[in-house]
């Protein structure tokens, strides 16, 4: 494994000129991930319509991906990128790897080539699940991101399979008598354990470290490796310019996007989130920085700390609730051992 | 074209419009040494149309996954494909079982852009092939001329499902921006798909393609087919098909798939419709080409009948196999009502190929148009015959008829109701835009 130093002096395949929103975590997890993936190794990328697509792949504005100001001269750092519609991301990385692979049998292709797929939540879990499970099910040697900011951001902040109970979103906005999303998130991570993958997990680039570790880690598995990378949404939560990070990590310890990794026979862990819900962050606290939960808590100017809002007291609890039973949950997966 | 200093595999690379192009890193000579040849020789056999279809794309070196999911009356072509590459011990291509017709375009998409300079054929039909849509579209735009669906007729659409073939599935599908082919009888099926690819991809071309023929009239029904030898096959395609100029993802550094604003958009979509009008200009040539190698007809606009003399009273203009029972009754039915007749059976159906109608209809009479696949208005080719004659001074009357919708045959009677109804034109009655015709009767 590479030291986190070494990485980070790679150069990366994402580059200047992205038009995501400042302060988005997807462009710090590409960041990564492209210098993570400048490891001697030509890469393809595919990537489903979403926010990164639309971004990052706007002619006549830059193609905000590939290495180096030209492409370079030595193949192996070289860089593809494919986009297609929504759900296409994992079953476009697959019939990559797949040619590959036939080439390289036939004896055609000598370099060896590494695939990755980036998709958004909607894309994956919503629109995409299909073709996310089938390529997991066929265990496609191909590394899954799906960057989870919990809604459709690119069409407007819309509910996703992945919204976090209560939150406000424009398909399930909040009024009176109406407290937000009332459906919890799909349980993804099981999903796709079931599915068959050889490595899951669940880090931001919060985690700095092991965000990369995972990344390289999935670059070697043999089956089909998904990572799903929670990614606050500065647009759609509605939180303060430099507080990304900050809150990727609170929403982490807080248990509700702990981090988690597991590997087929291997199982696997919740890192930096205890549970026992006195040892982590008030979720009050990972609640209280973003406008889509101001429904839900306020602030008690008497302590400084974010309380129920009045009338709000059962909500409050039912999404304790929910966080409790979601990192119990992941401690539950990190001990399966199929 | 760059040097290179560096350490770690240098290579020759070029840069192209879509892209850097690493032109050594995919050798395609140990692709088509890995190619087991299915016939050695020219063979006589009897073969249903997705035996022949499979057959054809099984010849191919460039062709080494399969993608498919089945689909009645699709569904024989690939299982043929998965029998004949499991019966190959030491063959290295594969058949790739997905879960759906939108993952199987979706794959196809992936792997045609991986390298541009294999085909990727799949078959399919009826709804199968509207699922596939929303990346069939994309498909028709993205200069992947190596992806070719085989589409198998079949009426489209539930309420009622119907499982037998008229053409309106590919018919609902022009827009897609694909090269769409009918083809009638085994041979033709078979010489298709030889052909298509050939077209899609030439580089003044590069567009997908959809070779089509109709669900259980030709998919399930036997007759003679003659198959060439694997080497014949492959050395007229090799003649047509030189390495694409253009990067894949593995052998480029490139983006495929990007978005555009509304101003860029006109120059892709112009870029795309001259190359998908270029197709009038080679396919001819490729049908040449074909016929003087392998000693059958190529490709070709349509198929005509009875235009010796082109001033004719009644000129129809149909597809399928049932144009077949229309030659059996033309003349008999001519020297009844002593007229003359001649007809056309489309092969080409988009783009469609004007020009040429227009030459070939012009002295007739009376245009009789049969459709066979459910439209809303007159008909996909009334519209098209219509616009087509739309330029003469004094064009044709045209006749819209619909027959054989839902794979129903167009019977003897039926064929000669409608050329009644061209003659009721012909004599200056008033007839309806259209008219439905079943089994002799007008419904």
């Amino acid at each position: 494994m590479s030291s986190y130093k070494e990485i980070a002096i790679r150069e990366s395949c994402f580059r200047p000129g992205s038009t995501l929103c400042p302060g988005c975590m997807e462009a710090v997890a590409f960041q990564n991930v492209g210098r993570v993936s400048d490891n001697g190794v030509k890469t393809v990328f595919t990537i489903g319509t979403s926010c990164a697509e639309v971004s990052s792949l706007f002619f006549p504005n830059v193609v905000a991906w590939g290495r180096g100001e030209a492409p370079p001269d030595d193949y192996t750092r070289s860089f593809s990128i494919l986009h297609n519609v929504f759900e296409s991301a994992p079953t476009l990385a697959e019939s990559v790897r797949d040619v590959a692979d036939v080439l390289t049998d036939m004896g055609a292709l000598k370099q060896p080539v590494q695939v990755l797929s980036s998709s958004g939540d909607g894309g994956a879990l919503a629109i995409g699940l299909r073709a996310m499970l089938h390529t997991i099910h066929r265990r496609a040697r191909v590394t899954l991101m799906v960057l989870v900011n919990e809604i459709f951001a690119n069409t407007g902040f819309q509910y996703s399979p992945a919204t976090t109970p209560f939150a406000d979103t424009s398909t399930t906005p909040t009024g009176p008598g109406h407290p937000g999303n009332l459906q919890p998130p799909l349980d993804y991570i099981h999903l796709v354990i079931a599915a068959g993958a050889g490595m899951v997990a669940q880090v931001s680039p919060a985690h700095g470290k092991m965000f990369n570790k995972t990344i390289e880690r999935s670059l070697e598995c043999e089956g089909t490796a998904v990572i799903f990378v929670p990614s606050p949404c500065i647009s759609g939560w509605k939180f303060e310019d430099g507080e990304t990070i900050h809150l990727a990590t609170l929403g982490a310890q807080s248990g509700v996007f702990p981090v988690f990794t597991w590997e087929k026979g291997k199982g696997g862990s919740v890192k930096d989130c205890s549970i026992d819900a006195s040892e982590r962050p008030a979720v009050e606290e990972f609640l209280g920085m973003q406008r889509r939960f101001t429904h839900l808590v306020m602030k008690d100017n008497a302590t400084g700390r974010f309380i129920a809002r009045p009338g709000r007291e059962n909500d409050l609890a039912r999404m304790k609730d929910w966080v409790q039973s979601n990192v119990e949950r992941l401690y539950h997966l990190a001990d399966l051992m199929v | 074209m760059s040097a290179t200093d560096g350490t770690k595999a240098p290579m020759r690379h070029f840069t192209t419009p879509s892209g850097e192009i690493y032109p050594d890193v995919i050798d395609l000579e140990p692709v088509r040494a890995a190619h087991h040849a299915l016939y050695e020789s020219r063979e006589e056999m009897t073969a249903d149309g997705n035996t022949a279809a499979a057959i054809a794309t099984l010849q191919m070196w460039r062709c080494v996954i399969y993608p498919g999911f089945p689909i009645t009356p699709s569904t024989k072509w690939i299982e043929t494909v998965a029998a004949r590459i499991a019966s190959d011990p030491t063959t290295k291509k594969r058949v790739k079982l997905m879960e759906a017709e939108h993952a199987v375009a979706d794959y196809m998409v992936g792997a045609a852009s991986a390298c541009r300079d294999l085909i990727f054929p799949t078959a399919t039909s009826s709804v199968g092939l509207d699922h596939m849509t929303e990346t069939t579209r994309s498909l028709g735009a993205s200069g992947l001329g190596n992806v070719m669906i085989i589409d198998v007729y079949r009426a489209t659409a539930n309420f009622p499902l119907c499982i037998e073939g008229d053409p309106s599935d590919t018919l609902a599908h022009r827009d897609d921006g694909f090269i769409q082919i009918a083809a009638r009888g085994k041979q033709q099926i078979y010489d298709t798909v030889i052909q298509a690819p050939v077209l899609g991809m030439h580089p003044e071309i590069l567009t997908p393609t959809m070779p089509g023929y109709y669900g259980i009239k030709d998919s399930h029904r036997n007759a003679r087919l003659v198959v060439e030898p694997d080497a014949e096959v492959n050395t007229w395609m090799d003649k047509w098909l030189a390495p694409c100029a253009l990067p894949g993802l593995l052998n480029g550094d490139t983006a495929f798939g990007n978005c555009v604003t509304s101003r860029h958009f006109q120059g892709f979509k112009v870029s795309q419709k001259r190359r998908y009008e270029r197709v009038l200009e080679f396919l001819p040539r490729i049908g040449a080409s074909f016929e003087n190698h392998f000693g059958r007809p190529g490709l070709a606009f349509f198929d005509a009948v009875g235009f010796e003399d082109p001033s004719v009273d009644v000129a129809v203009v149909s597809m399928g196999p049932d144009f077949g029972t229309f030659e059996a009754v033309r003349e008999g039915w001519g020297r009844k009502n002593s007229l003359s007749t001649a007809g056309i059976a489309m092969r080409l159906l988009s783009p469609f190929p004007r020009d040429a109608v227009r030459e070939r209809l012009k002295k007739a009479k009376v245009v009789l148009v049969v459709n066979q696949a459910h439209h809303m208005g007159r008909g996909h080719l009334t519209l098209d015959v219509v616009d087509a004659l739309s330029d003469l001074s004094s064009p044709p009357k045209v006749v819209g008829a619909f027959a054989g919708m839902g794979g129903a045959d167009v019977s003897e009677p039926t064929w000669e109701r409608m050329l009644d109804q061209a003659k009721h034109a012909l004599e200056g009655h008033p007839v309806p835009p259209y008219a439905v015709f079943h089994e002799g009767m007008t419904l």
